[in-house]
């Protein structure tokens, strides 16, 4: 035999909107509960990148402020040397390299480009943007490395 | 052998009596391997409670009326076999982010507005006339917009979009992924026409690229894709001097 | 009392009522359109539809051999006045669909393409992949947004025609969500809301086709046409009555038995796998019954064979079918026979209309499946439907637009009065019913099996007559149904409610026409009258309603002009 049990589970979040004039029909509008972000990996990926944004920006600013003070010539600037700001400055890497994967991992998505008529893959594009970004990489970092010598 | 039964758990709202929705529990027999959760509610309505509400027609996963929430995902019923969570209960519940207007109907009127919004249908600066034949279109050209074509209007990736629960004033995935289908048919010259909608705040800028509502398409289409090429495409067009040119 | 009132009212939303809006605008863009239908357009039937739309247009290919193709499919009983018409319509609305967007698979040309199908001599069956219903009914759904002369009633469950001065003035119908009662009149109304594939137990339609449109016409009198020819598609999956397109076939698939053997060579061996859809669903019920079937947990079964074809044949012409597998059974295609067997598919009797889809009532039209008018006969060809729902859509469109045109408004005395008796009705019979015991599931239920035994491939005397008085106890236990639901609020225990009184109506007019056909002809086979008889059935039945249980049968002449009956042999 079937059984039928009805439990008034927690109020969810929300509002019965009650009807205006006369034949307006009731609905019931939910609210996004307070924890929905918590739901889903990719909810959670997009709110840890959204809220990455502010520490990138700090770290930024930051970075800004030393170039001014730079500026003055070496006798004005010296470099933050507490060990908090490394590891500051490593997590917020971390947020920025988290950004460019997103990033370049969408380029494939996006960019259509053909070749003899055939769409290119994806993820023949993504490659090779993050090889592109690689090569970059070494290429600046053998600039700065060359003028610090 | 004893009977296999499974446990469902569904939505009763009913604007009449209720203030709130609530969760009633059905238990049910698991009779066939081949049940879907559809099956499970068609059961109850016919054989329990005849007053639960639901919508569905096809049962084969194009008509796209039977979306709902499956313990929490947005899934259409009619393919969501009971095999995958049994012996776990199952709790279906309206599809997220709409208004819900009984049991597990929610109100879709928004999106009907959106989809007129982006003008989906053939635009052309001059009509091309029957009696000239068909238009030539070659499968590779086909081949550019039909995925975005193959949009069942099924709204489990508004269901999936925080950014459209936030905010309901959003285009959304699935309207933006219509307007890049006919944006992209060789056929079609109308997309001047749509930019005011698609390209506005409301429209592909307000995502920020969650990407859940490719994931949860029932039928393939990649919406967050439409997105991010539109937001490709109207920059370039503003960007470029030759960007904004006629097609 | 205040109510709505238009031009054209067009009651359902697909391929068809879509169809007829539109061409309603076009003949007269300053004329209101509505469009009332119980689910959104796009949730209509037509889009489970996949194979394709059939219409002359190779060079290779004549109007002749596609008339001649589908007269002989039909077994001689298609009027062939409206086929011949209908097969120079077809082209052109195809291209229409073109123009309006449908992604129609090209040849390297870059022209329509076609495939072969059923019962056609020749490749005439245009195309958008396996998937071309959804794709013809969102193009033509998506088109119609333009016209701001359409006025759409989406969830209005139309519950009864307007009769007035035996013209017909509109319907009453449900809004859904709020559950009021409207009167909705119109000048000219079109009945446009498909078939009735849900009295059958095993049926490849969905929820909605319930027949609706067939039995409001015949309440208002209008006689049903060749109730008894009911389609049985040779390809649906156990359990579900899922379709599996005859594009399968059509791209080279074999059917075989439990020996593995293409067993149709016994019975069409010319066609094979392309023969028409009757003879080939009596074909494996016969095997079946000889022991040649498989046996599955669901019913005996065929295998349909594609592995052949390749992958990349499958994916780029039958991707759906793939998708259906890997969802709906568990198996791949490319790898694995599909098991099928025979499902109800479609209806071509109707309500009775002519050429322009005018019905004998003053006022009312009909098109699509819901409308007999003449083209299908005893058996549609496939592909023959989505080009019907174009060419007769419009042309019913055209004939309501000319009709409203020329005619003077709806007065508002006698519509109020009808409102307020069918608010009453519906309130009395559902809404306010105390008591009762019959649940609407186990009725409907015990419905279909018994349609599914009694009006299925095969019939007999026996099995009618039985038929026909189960009906009609279910009729009786209908009368002692319960309401749980009392809101009126998206209440569809009532609507499920209505959609069964409509079908338990439409089902007798099967039964007891089927009865009174003492021959076989087409999908109609009669074990105990195994022959066609030209002599005494070459005729349309119309079933009209009276006071007794049994619908009054008369018969009409079917109209022939270049192709004289022959045998039907393939």
């Amino acid at each position: 035999m079937e059984t039928v049990t009805s439990d008034v589970v927690k109020e969810p979040p929300g509002s019965a909107e009650a009807a205006s004039a006369g034949s307006a029909p009731r609905v019931y509008k939910p609210e996004m509960p307070l924890g929905w972000w918590l739901r889903q990996r990719h909810y959670f990926l997009y709110i840890v990148r959204e809220f990455t944004a502010l520490p990138l920006a700090l770290w930024l600013l930051w970075l800004l402020f030393e170039i001014q003070r730079a500026s003055t010539g070496p006798k004005g600037y010296y470099p933050p040397e507490s060990a908090a700001f490394v590891v500051f400055s490593v997590i917020v890497l971390g947020f920025a390299l988290y950004h460019s994967y997103t990033f370049l991992s969408l380029a494939g998505v996006i960019i259509n480009i053909k070749l003899l008529d055939k769409p290119i893959p994806s993820r023949v594009i993504v490659l090779s943007q993050f090889a592109a970004w690689f090569v970059a990489s070494v290429v600046i970092a053998a600039v700065l490395i060359g003028f610090a010598r | 052998m004893a009977e296999k039964r499974i446990t469902i758990r569904t939505t009763r709202f009913d604007p009449d009596k209720d203030k709130a929705p609530r969760l009633q529990s059905y238990d049910i027999p698991f009779a066939d391997e081949s049940m879907v959760v559809l099956d499970a509610l068609n059961h109850i309505k016919a054989h329990v409670d005849g007053s639960l509400s639901y919508r569905w027609s096809c049962r084969m996963g194009i008509c796209g009326s039977c979306g709902m929430m499956v313990n929490g995902i947005p899934k259409l019923t009619c393919n969501a076999f009971l095999r995958d969570y049994w012996p776990r209960s199952i709790t279906v519940e309206p599809l997220s982010n709409f208004p819900i207007v009984r049991d597990l109907v929610i109100d879709m009127e928004d999106f009907m507005h959106k989809l007129k919004s982006i003008k989906p249908w053939i635009i052309r600066k001059q009509e091309y006339p029957l009696g000239a034949g068909e238009h030539r279109q070659t499968m590779d050209q086909i081949d550019e917009f039909r995925q975005f074509s193959e949009c069942i209007n099924c709204m489990l990736c508004y269901a999936a979009c925080p950014v459209y629960g936030l905010n309901n004033e959003f285009l959304g995935p699935a309207a933006t992924a219509l307007a890049r289908r006919y944006n992209l048919d060789s056929r079609d010259q109308g997309i001047k026409e749509r930019l005011p909608v698609i390209a506005d705040a409301e429209g592909v800028w307000e995502c920020s690229f969650v990407g859940e509502c490719s994931v949860v398409c029932p039928k393939g289409v990649d919406p967050a894709k439409a997105i991010q090429q539109t937001k490709l495409d109207t920059t370039m067009r503003f960007v470029l001097p030759y960007g904004n040119r006629d097609e | 009392m205040d109510f709505e009132s238009y031009d054209v009212l067009v009651v359902g939303g697909g391929l068809a009522g879509i169809r007829a809006a539109i061409a309603a605008v076009d003949a007269n863009p300053r004329l209101s359109i509505a469009m009332v239908s119980k689910v959104y357009p796009m949730r209509s039937h037509t889009v489970s539809a996949e194979g394709g739309a059939a219409a002359v247009l190779r060079p290779e290919d004549s109007y002749e051999t596609h008339a001649f193709d589908t007269i002989k499919g039909s077994d001689y009983l298609a009027d062939q006045d409206v086929v011949e018409a209908f097969v120079r319509e077809a082209p052109i609305e195809i291209i229409q669909m073109e123009h309006w967007g449908c992604p129609w698979s090209r040849d390297s040309d870059g022209k329509i393409s076609a495939r072969p199908f059923g019962g056609m001599t020749t490749w005439r069956t245009a195309f958008a992949a396996d998937k071309t219903g959804f794709h013809m009914l969102h193009t033509v759904f998506q088109t119609s947004l333009q016209f701001d002369q359409i006025h759409r009633h989406d969830e209005a469950f139309a519950t009864k025609l307007l009769i007035e001065d035996s013209r017909c003035v509109g319907v009453v119908a449900i809004d859904m969500r709020t559950g009021r009662f409207e009167a909705i009149t119109a000048k000219s109304v079109i009945l446009a809301t498909g078939g009735l594939g849900r009295v059958y137990a095993f049926s490849t339609n969905g929820n909605i086709c319930t027949g609706d449109g067939m039995a409001l016409a015949y309440r208002a009198g209008v006689g049903l046409k060749d109730m008894e020819m009911v389609q049985f598609h040779p390809t649906g999956l156990p359990y579900t009555g899922i379709l599996i397109t005859e594009a399968v076939r059509g791209e080279g698939g074999y059917l075989l038995n439990k020996d593995g053997e293409r067993f149709l060579k016994r019975y069409v061996p010319n066609k094979m796998e392309l023969g028409p859809r009757d003879i080939i669903s009596r074909a494996m019920t016969t095997e079946f019954e000889e022991g040649r079937g498989f046996d599955g947990p669901h019913g005996k079964y065929m295998h349909l064979d594609v592995r052949h074809l390749g992958e990349e044949v499958i994916d780029r012409k039958l991707p759906f079918m793939r998708e259906l597998g890997r969802e709906f059974v568990g198996i791949d295609i490319v790898k694995d026979p599909i098991p099928v067997r025979p499902v109800q598919h479609y209806m071509m009797g109707g309500v009775d209309a002519d050429i322009s889809g005018a019905t004998p009532i003053v006022g009312l039209y009909a098109a699509g499946e819901c409308a007999n008018v003449g083209l299908n006969g005893g058996n549609r060809l496939g592909s023959n439907s989505l080009s019907e729902c174009l060419v007769f859509g419009a042309a019913a469109g055209r004939a309501a637009a000319e009709h409203a045109s020329a005619t003077r408004a709806v007065g508002a005395n006698p519509v109020d009065a009808l409102l307020a008796d069918e608010t009453r009705r519906i309130e009395a019979s559902f809404l306010d019913k105390k008591g009762g015991d019959e649940r609407i599931g186990t009725i409907r239920e015990e419905m279909q099996h018994d349609m599914d035994a009694g009006a299925g491939v095969f019939r007999t005397r026996e099995g009618l007559e039985k038929l026909t008085r189960q009906l009609g106890s279910l009729r009786d236990r209908f009368e002692k149904i319960k309401i749980e639901d009392s809101s009126r609020t998206f209440n569809t225990e009532l609507t499920a409610a209505l959609e069964l009184d409509f079908m338990l109506e439409v089902a007798e007019t099967i039964a007891y026409s089927a009865l009174a056909r003492e021959e076989s002809r087409g999908a109609h086979a009669r074990r105990d009258f195994p022959d066609r008889d030209d002599a005494k059935w070459l005729k349309h039945t119309l079933a009209f309603r009276d006071d007794g249980p049994a619908p009054r049968l008369e018969y009409g002449d079917v109209r022939i002009t270049n192709f004289k009956p022959q045998a039907r042999t393939y």
